[in-house]
Formats: structure tokens, sequence, C-alpha cells
């Protein structure tokens, strides 16, 4: 081979041999340079597609360019050999430099850092190593240190390892795998796909190795090596390595991924503290940007095994949430649950724009209020590291509570919005990966006057107008109901009609006590709302509103749906009085409109009519988007009701439920299972996802009903 | 100096499964060993102040068996081998002192 020339490299000598093949130096004759060239043998075990991905991926790390990886230059096939030309680094290997008695911890550091930068980039373009490990670090002299071989041993690692019926002591045969076992992370020795914190978990085992001579998982055959890596704890590390360095490398070798360090970037954060002595001043945690949420398994938990064609609803209860799976006939229940036992979850929605299926979930306790959500109906859910929804630093204020989650419009699907407690209006535009607050309208001179109400000073009602997307609405309680119709450039109060009872002022400008509001989409410039003693309509934009609490017992209550299909048709639940907030003469009923408020009318048959004294909050009532629709309600005393005929009669889905907080629907489609009487005209911008939402107080009620196939 | 935190099981999430850290700090507060704490388990910082950076409102800490409400808050300062516990108050939400209830079960609290 010396002296031949590959593509435009000649080789000059041999530097190594390995189980993938040869490594060669070689002189670059149109560059000038020295390289070198690694020669991938026919016999690697590597079949064509092997091959093709091999490349593939060497062609991938080549666009790497990072001065901590080892840079591809060229690959390519001679004689049915592979080879790949990659810069020359002329150095020792860790293993080399840290064999018998490691060495000291500020190299440690040095060389970790730049390790973890290293992983970071790659992982930044999706491409894992599989095969970190000292013998493949090397440090110039100029104790710059580089990682060799990224991508290379994707395919043929994974591939053998990926024979289920391999036995270790076959892996043992295999010289260019028997190498890595000990780096081996326990989740692909199980067989699963090796991810970037397989990766993280390789680093562990390096940087152990490093600190003490040793690898941290150690045995005489392939089955023992595998063994402790499954099972064993590592020898702690004593000094001179520094607690800080023990506890880094700890969580990377946490044997559930889920407990690692999730990126190579917070790793590396973690060692430049350490080295910093930041450990101490900690400054730089503070200041890292919130990391890809962890995802807690939700262990113990019945769940709901969901289908297309199944239907949803979705319950938030004061110590936790739960899920009724049914499907379009809506008799027959499933209960799935407890989710976040023990919690308060006051908001809950279902997201199926651009084809997603995703739970979103606030939950409160002690540790914080988080925003959360599953894409598999529950089983498992983010866990932010750091609180996604936070009030900017200068405000002087923090989140006690999320009382909405509204979705963008549906040619928006990473948009969301969050209305908050102490009131704020708060939105994402990268399906919740990052939040701002509003600060128009928390800035809007109004606020400071805004009086807090019995469940707090809360912003609970977001309405987009889909004619409009300038247009928004929110309402807070006590502040009334906000416009605005420069996309939250400005705010203004639109509360004209409005009687604040509590004040000297019968219809101020705002401070009105809002419980709810609600529009249809097919005619956005009305809108239906429930006061702290009132039902009003307005049918200009929220510019007047008119009170038509026509012979209802009662004006008092909390929730106002519209039916999906009916801009007429509205549904409240009033309550007997602001100081007794149950229903009226123990008889728990349902008002409905279909006037747009000229008469309303109880539906109660199938509901308690006896010494029912019930209270139905304000986000607890919700409808589907069937036809006939269903409308649903829960309870304080934890009852939930359904009605598949448009409330002429109910059922009761569960009795025996903690204190019902929040109701939300979720139909997952399956076209041949709806119940499409006719072809109905659809609202303009008819979703294209494959599931669809409803819920009270969304712009998205209504009009949409499951397309006919 | 060595520093110990014992972590209660509703953070053991983002600690690994460790019910007890340590860390070691060139010098001696509780809010530097805190910050050293939540460099390691950046999970933990959320948990335990808000985003204003003060304590929530019903998680309390000790420094050996004093609460830190009598030692300075979060400038208590820390000797050499200090144990800091993070207990969570029995019942929040409410107007019960948490204090009184500090020694109730917290296997309870689920999280």
């Amino acid at each position: 081979m010396i002296g031949q020339l590959l593509g435009h490299c000649r080789i000059t000598a041999l530097i190594g041999e390995g189980g993938m093949g040869v490594v060669y130096r070689a002189y670059d004759e149109v560059l000038h340079r020295d390289v070198a060239v690694k020669v991938v043998r026919k016999d690697a075990g590597i079949d064509s597609y092997g091959r093709q991905n091999l490349l593939q991926e060497a062609r991938a790390s080549s666009s790497l360019g990072h001065p901590n990886i080892c840079t591809i230059y060229e690959v390519g096939e001679i004689d049915g050999d592979l080879y790949i030309v990659m810069e020359l680094v002329e150095g020792k290997s860790l293993h080399a430099i840290s064999a018998g008695t490691g060495v000291p911890p500020e190299s440690v550091l040095r060389y970790g850092i730049q390790i973890a930068s290293a992983l970071a980039r790659a992982h930044d373009r999706g491409i894992v190593h599989r095969d970190l490990k000292t013998t493949n670090i090397v440090v110039g002299a100029d104790a710059i240190v580089k990682v060799l071989d990224f991508g290379l041993a994707k395919r043929v690692g994974g591939g053998l390892l990926d024979a289920p019926t391999m036995s270790f002591s076959t892996i043992q045969g295999a010289s260019s795998v028997s190498g890595t076992l000990p780096y081996m992370a326990p989740e692909v020795l199980r067989g699963d796909a090796a991810d970037a914190r397989s990766d993280l978990w390789a680093l562990g085992v390096v940087l152990y190795e490093l600190s003490s001579g040793n690898l941290p998982f150690e045995g005489r055959t392939g089955f023992e090596i595998s063994s402790a890596i499954m099972r064993e704890i590592p020898k702690p590390l004593g000094p001179p390595v520094p607690p800080g360095l023990w506890a880094v490398i700890q969580r990377c070798l946490a044997k559930e991924p889920l407990q690692r360090y999730q990126r190579a970037g917070e790793v590396q954060a973690a060692l430049e503290a350490v080295q910093s002595g930041a450990i101490g001043l900690g400054a730089a945690a503070a200041e890292q940007p919130a990391n890809a949420p962890p995802v807690t398994a939700m262990h113990n938990v019945r769940h709901a095994r969901v289908k297309k064609g199944d239907f949803l609803l979705l319950v938030g209860t004061t110590k936790g949430a739960f899920i009724f799976r049914s499907n379009a006939q809506r008799t027959r229940w499933e209960l799935a649950g407890p989710y976040f036992h023990g919690l308060p979850v006051y908001a809950l929605a279902f997201d199926s724009r651009a084809g997603q299926r995703r739970i979103w979930a606030a939950t409160a306790s002690y540790w914080g209020t988080l925003l959360r959500s599953s894409d598999d109906f529950g089983k498992s859910w983010t866990n932010p590291q750091q609180a996604p929804i936070r009030f900017p630093a200068d405000t002087g204020t923090s989140l006690k509570n999320i009382w909405q989650i509204t979705l963008g419009p549906l040619d928006e699907p990473n948009v969301l919005y969050c209305g908050v407690e102490p009131a704020a209006l708060f939105e994402t535009r990268d399906s919740g990966a990052t939040w701002s607050m509003v600060r128009s309208l928390f800035d809007h001179p109004h606020r400071p006057r805004w009086l807090p109400g019995n469940g707090g000073l809360a912003l609970h009602s977001i309405l987009l107008d889909p004619s409009n997307k300038q247009r928004m609405y929110v309402a807070i309680s006590s502040g009334g109901v906000y416009r605005t119709d420069d996309g939250g450039s400005t705010w203004t109060a639109q509360n004209r009609g409005i009687r604040a009872m509590f004040m000297p002022d019968k219809y101020p400008e705002f401070g009105q006590c809002v419980h709810k509001i609600a529009l249809h989409p097919k005619r956005p410039e009305r809108l239906f709302l429930q006061n702290h003693w009132g039902v009003y309509r307005s049918d200009n934009s929220a510019d007047s509103w008119t009170d038509i609490a026509n012979g209802v017992p009662s004006d008092f209550g909390f929730p106002v749906v519209v039916h999906p299909h009916n801009p007429d048709c509205v549904y409240i639940v009033p309550v007997e009085s602001d100081i007794f907030r149950c229903s009226c003469d123990g008889r728990l009923r349902v008002y409905r409109t279909r006037s747009a408020g000229a008469a309303w009318e109880p539906l109660m048959r199938g509901l308690p009519q006896k010494e029912a004294y019930e209270t139905v909050l304000r986000d607890a009532l919700a409808v589907d988007s069937y036809d006939p629709a269903g409308i649903y309600l829960g309870t304080r005393s934890g009852q939930l009701f359904g009605s598949h005929d448009e409330g002429k009669t109910w059922q009761k889905i569960h009795d025996g439920l903690p204190s019902i907080a929040c109701v939300r629907t979720a139909i997952i489609e399956d076209g041949s299972l709806m119940p499409v009487q006719a072809p109905r005209k659809t609202a303009a911008n008819q979703p294209t996802s494959k599931s669809k939402e409803i819920s009270n107080s969304k712009s998205r009620q209504g009009g949409r009903r499951p397309k006919r196939r | 100096m060595p520093i110990a935190f014992q972590i209660p099981a509703a953070l053991r999430e983002f600690t690994s499964g460790r019910s007890a850290v340590e860390v070691s700090i060139s010098e001696g507060k509780l809010s530097d060993a805190l910050a050293a704490l939540w460099i390691l388990y950046p999970g933990v910082r959320d948990r335990i102040i808000n985003e204003q950076g003060q304590l929530r409102q019903h998680i309390n800490i000790f420094v050996g068996n004093e609460h830190i409400r009598y030692t300075g808050g979060l400038a208590t300062p820390l000797s050499d081998g200090a144990v800091i516990s993070i207990v969570p108050a029995v019942s929040g939400g409410c107007n019960r002192n948490p204090f009184s209830a500090l020694f109730a079960s917290l296997s309870d609290l689920g999280g």
C-alpha cells in the first residue's frame, strides 16, 4: 500500500491497524498537507447497505467543522475497500495518557470540556458517535483534544449489536467491538438504539478512566463487564477528584438515560463550572437556557389505549388529571389516570394541529407551576428542568398559576397562549420551547388597579378572532375584558355595559369580575360573557354589551360555552349567588338559549334534581364537535356528566373524582366512525390535521367538524 | 469544603435518583452551595426558588437542624461538612403554619 495513490493522497507510512481496517499516513499532493487515511477492509463485516450508510455518515461528519473533532476531508472507494481521508492528528490517545494512574483533575476537566463540546456539535447535527472511548480521543502537542471516528462507528458497531441473537462472547470475538464494550450504555446492551445520551454515558466512562486510570465497570469476560454495566455502581472516586467532578461523572453514568444529562452542552457547562470554581458562585447554571425537557414516564397509572375514532374527555381536578376514553357514540367510558396525582390541574388543552396529538397540562405544587405536555396520551409527560413560563426579572413578579392554555391559529401550529395568575398573557411561537410574556398587556396602565377575585388575579380566558389575526380578547378576574386589534401591541378595556356590583361606580371602564367569555368562529364579532352577576352578549366585538339573562333563575355563574355548529346556541350553568355558589334550589340545571339569549330553557334530564348543591367552575363545561353535539360538565363535588344529544338528556360518566376544575374534549379522527348526518359548510380554514379539538373559550370552537370521508 | 444535601423524594427525578448529593464550594454561604447543587442538577433550581430568586413559599431549608429562617436565609454561613436538608411543607396553599407540620411524613407528597 505504501507509495500508492488514493484519490490525490499518496500513502507514505503505516500508522496503525484496527478491527475495521488500517490507518496510514499520507500526503495530499494537491493541497500539500499531511493527512491520515483509514482504509476499511472489505471483510470488516459491512454489507453493501452498510457501506452506503458508512459513506453517508462519513460525509455528514465531514461537515461538523469543530476544533475538537478530527476533520474528515474525503471518502471514497478503491478496489472495493472504503477509504476515509482525514485530518492527521499527531499526539497520544487518552488511553495512553491515563493508563495506570489517570491524570490530574485539572487535565480531566480540560479534556472533558473539549470532548463534551465536540459531542454537543455532533449531536446538534444529529450525529451520534456510538464508539467514544479513550483510544479514539487524541491529545496533540498543543493540548487540543481531537475526537476521532465520528459517525464511523454508527453502522459498524450498531449493526453488530442490533442482531438480537448476538451473544457477548461473539462480541468479544469481534475485535472491532470488544474494545468498546466497557463504554457501552445499559440501554445499548439491552438492544435499544443508541442516542446522544448513550454518548454521554461513554463520556462518563472516559472521564472516570481519565480520573482514575481504571474503567468504572470491569470484568474478566464480556458477560461480567456487561453485568457490571447493567447493575453495579462504580467505585466512588475520592480526592484528588473533586466532588463536583465526581458528581458530573456519576450523572453521566446513571443507568437510566432519562436520569443522565440530556445534552452534551449540559455536561460541558457542568465541567466548566467545576473547572472555574464557579461551583460556589453559580452564575453559569442560572443563566443556562431551558434544556430540552426531560420526560417523566407515568408508572403505576392506568393508561388509555387510544386509537383512531376514539373520543376523549380530558378532566383536570384539584388532585390530578384524568382521561376518559370513549368513541363517537359517547356512551361507554374508560377511565385513565390519575396523572400528576395529588397536584391541581387547572388547565388542559388538546392540540391536533399539523398532525400532532399533544395534551397540554398545567400543574401546580410546592415546587412551582409547570406547563407540561404528552404526545402519547399521558404515558409520559415532559418535566422541564426550567419552568418554561416565568415572569421577567424586572417585573418582580412570580408565577402562581396557569389558568388557561389556548391554541394559536390553525395555520400557526407552533403558537400557543397561556393565561396566568397574577394576570398576564404568555405566548410561545416554538411549540412551548420558549415562552414570553406579552409586555404590552402587563404594562397596561390599568393593571395596578385590577383586583384579585376569589381565584386570585387571573387571566383566565383567551379568544382569538379567526377572521382577523390582529385581534384577540382576554378576560381577567377582576379586570374585565381587554382587546387588541394590532396583534398585541396595544390593549383596550372593552367593558361598556357590564355591571360591577361590588364597585361604587356600577359601570366602570374596567375592573369587572368577568368569569368567562366565548365566541363562535362563524360570528366572531359576537361574544357571550358570564359575569360575576350578569349574562351578556356583544354584537360589536365587545365594544358594548347587553344583558341577556332573560329568565334564568340566577345570572350568577362561571362557565359559558357556544354550541359548535349553531352560533345562536349558548350554554350556561347558573348558581344561586356569590354567597352560595351552588346550583339553584338544589337542582343541577344547564341553561341553553337557541336565540342568542332572547330566551333560555333548562336542561336537566339525567342531572341530579334533588338536594344537589353543585358548582360548575369556569372551565368545567365543554362541548365536542360531533353532530349532534355533545356537552360535558364536571362539578366541584367530582361528578362528571355528559350529553350526546346537545343537552337534552344526560348521563353520569363518573362519580367520585376529586373536585373538577377543567374539562376538555378531543376527537381522534377516524372518518368511518363519524356520525356525520349531512355535509355541512365548514369554516373557511378547514383543518388539515388528523384529529381535532374543541373546547370552550377557544376560537377554534365549533364549525370545524370532523370531515366526512 | 464539602457540603451535603439531603434531597427529598420529589426532586430525585432531577438528581439521578440520589437522595444525598455532595458538592464542594470554595467559600461558604447557603446560596453558594445551592448554586453548586443546581450546576450539577439544573432541574432542582426552579423547584426550590422562583423566577425572582426567592425561596418558594412552601419549601423549607435546614442547615443541620436549624431552619434558615433563623440563621440568615440564603446568606446563612456554612461550615465544613454542613448538611443541608430541603423539606417541603406538609400543607401548602392554606394558612396553616408550614413550620408546625414539617416533621410529618413526607412520603405521600408525591411529585
